[in-house]
């Protein structure tokens, strides 16, 4: 820093100092209505133009606000319209599933769908145990068909292991019954499998496609767990053949366990529930 | 101070912070905030000030002041008072220091916006207690510092216009 001694206040500046010091005591002094005089003078004049300047400020930013504002309610009403979406879906599903419900034979009990597992996606936590006469091996439903198996149940919640268990096995027949197979998950990739496959299909039997696979219900009196007629699938093509004797189909599953949010757990001893999928059949 | 296109453009410098003042200052609309934005009404005292004789920067000072007492006249005069001692004493202080350093002009600009609350504070008498504590010891600091940091930005920015040789 350098010194600059030539520009200290001259006498003059010392002057102008005092009087401006002296005007303000006098302002600071001075009856309170003068002073609201003077204040809206200034306000009025010089600071006029400024003012106005500001109000546009504010109303810049109260528009902006506003603008905010009408954006959040936007949003609001987009959330609300999915959500109405989303409620005409679970309406329609639990219309399938009383309408299911009231047709099947023997006893049987709702449940909600409360966790998929993850990231498996082999089983299904519901909303139904013991105390609702839930029994592992009970088969689980859905308004389309075939969803698995109770594995485990506690007393109020069971877990269900589904079609897409590497393990899965159903006794399959095609509508008709003329063309008997077991159902398994097509392929071994575990929880990215939507396909399911008809094995052991005699080479001379030709399933074409969009046949409907259902469980066939045999060996319920032998402790199967399926009963006859839920529907399984629909044949989508040809997969393999095995050494000459016997071919395997690829069915496109009749439920995908992803898109379910309510079953039915077959808690009864029926032994043909066919009827109850296809209400519209003789 | 330099000819008539620096003095020009030294008004323009003054203006612009005036319009910042008034226009960008209550943008942010919470009063949280309003309380420790940036003076710029003051920031353009203090750079007319440091370029003028004492004098000029006291009528200088007593104008700002009566326009920020026209704005609060709660403690009307008092914001007079405190100006025209901020502006007679920053171009005073600048005869004796000539500074073309950022750091003291941004300790410049943070103790002339902290005398001056404080001056209005004592000298108006309409805040007491604690709240006084509270101001002096918080608020005011807090605003000085956005101050001196607007300041700062100010000089960098207009270090052309105003003729100044900044140094770090």
């Amino acid at each position: 820093m350098d010194l600059a001694p030539e520009r200290f206040a001259s006498r003059r500046d010392t002057l102008a100092f005092v009087i401006c010091m002296m005007l303000s005591v006098i302002l600071r002094v001075a009856p309170a209505g003068f002073q609201l005089y003077t204040a809206e003078v200034i306000r009025e004049t010089v600071l006029f133009p400024f003012l106005k300047l500001q109000d546009q400020t504010v109303l810049l930013r109260t528009a902006r606000a506003v603008a905010g504002l009408v954006d959040a309610r936007r949003d609001s009403v987009a959330v609300d319209a999915l959500a109405l979406l989303q409620l005409q879906e679970e309406n329609r599903r639990l219309r399938e599933l009383l309408d299911l419900s009231e047709r099947l034979p023997g006893g049987h009990v709702s449940a909600d769908v409360l966790q998929q597992s993850a990231p498996s996606g082999i089983t299904l936590l519901v909303s139904a145990g013991r105390d609702q006469g839930v029994q592992p091996m009970d088969p689980v439903v859905a308004p389309g068909g075939l969803l698995g198996a109770v594995q485990s149940a506690g007393r109020t919640t069971s877990v269900v292991l589904i079609w897409t268990h590497p393990d899965f096995r159903a006794s399959a027949m095609t509508e008709d019954g003329s063309v008997l197979g077991i159902v398994a998950p097509w392929g071994s990739e575990g929880p990215d499998v939507q396909l399911m496959e008809l094995r052991g299909v005699p080479f001379r039997q030709e399933v074409p496609q969009g046949v409907e696979v259902y469980t066939s219900g045999m060996g319920m009196r032998l402790g199967g767990v399926y009963p006859r007629g839920i529907p399984l699938g629909t044949v989508s093509a040809i997969g393999q053949e095995q050494e000459g004797w016997s071919r395997t189909y690829v069915l496109s599953a009749a439920v995908h366990p992803a898109s379910v949010s309510h079953v039915i757990i077959l808690t009864g001893a029926a032994q043909d529930v066919g009827a109850a999928f296809r209400p519209d059949s003789p | 101070m330099r000819g008539a296109r620096g003095q020009w453009r030294m008004g323009l410098v003054l203006l612009i912070l005036v319009v910042l003042q008034f226009a960008l200052r209550p943008l942010p609309g919470d009063p949280r905030i309003v309380r420790v934005a940036p003076d710029f009404l003051l920031l353009a005292l203090l750079v007319y000030a440091i370029r003028a004789r004492p004098g000029e920067g006291a009528i200088a000072g007593f104008l700002v002041g009566l326009v920020t007492d026209a704005l609060s006249p709660d403690a009307f005069g008092a914001g007079a008072l405190a100006h025209t001692v901020i502006g007679y004493f920053a171009a005073w202080g600048k005869a004796v220091f000539f500074a073309d350093n950022l750091l003291v002009n941004a300790v410049f600009f943070f103790l002339g916006t902290w005398v001056r609350d404080v001056l209005v504070l004592l000298v108006g008498r309409h805040v007491e207690g604690s709240a006084l504590l509270w101001q002096i010891g918080y608020l005011s600091p807090l605003k000085a510092l956005t101050t001196a940091i607007a300041g700062i930005l100010v000089l960098l920015v207009f270090r052309r216009w105003l003729d100044i040789r900044l140094s770090r």
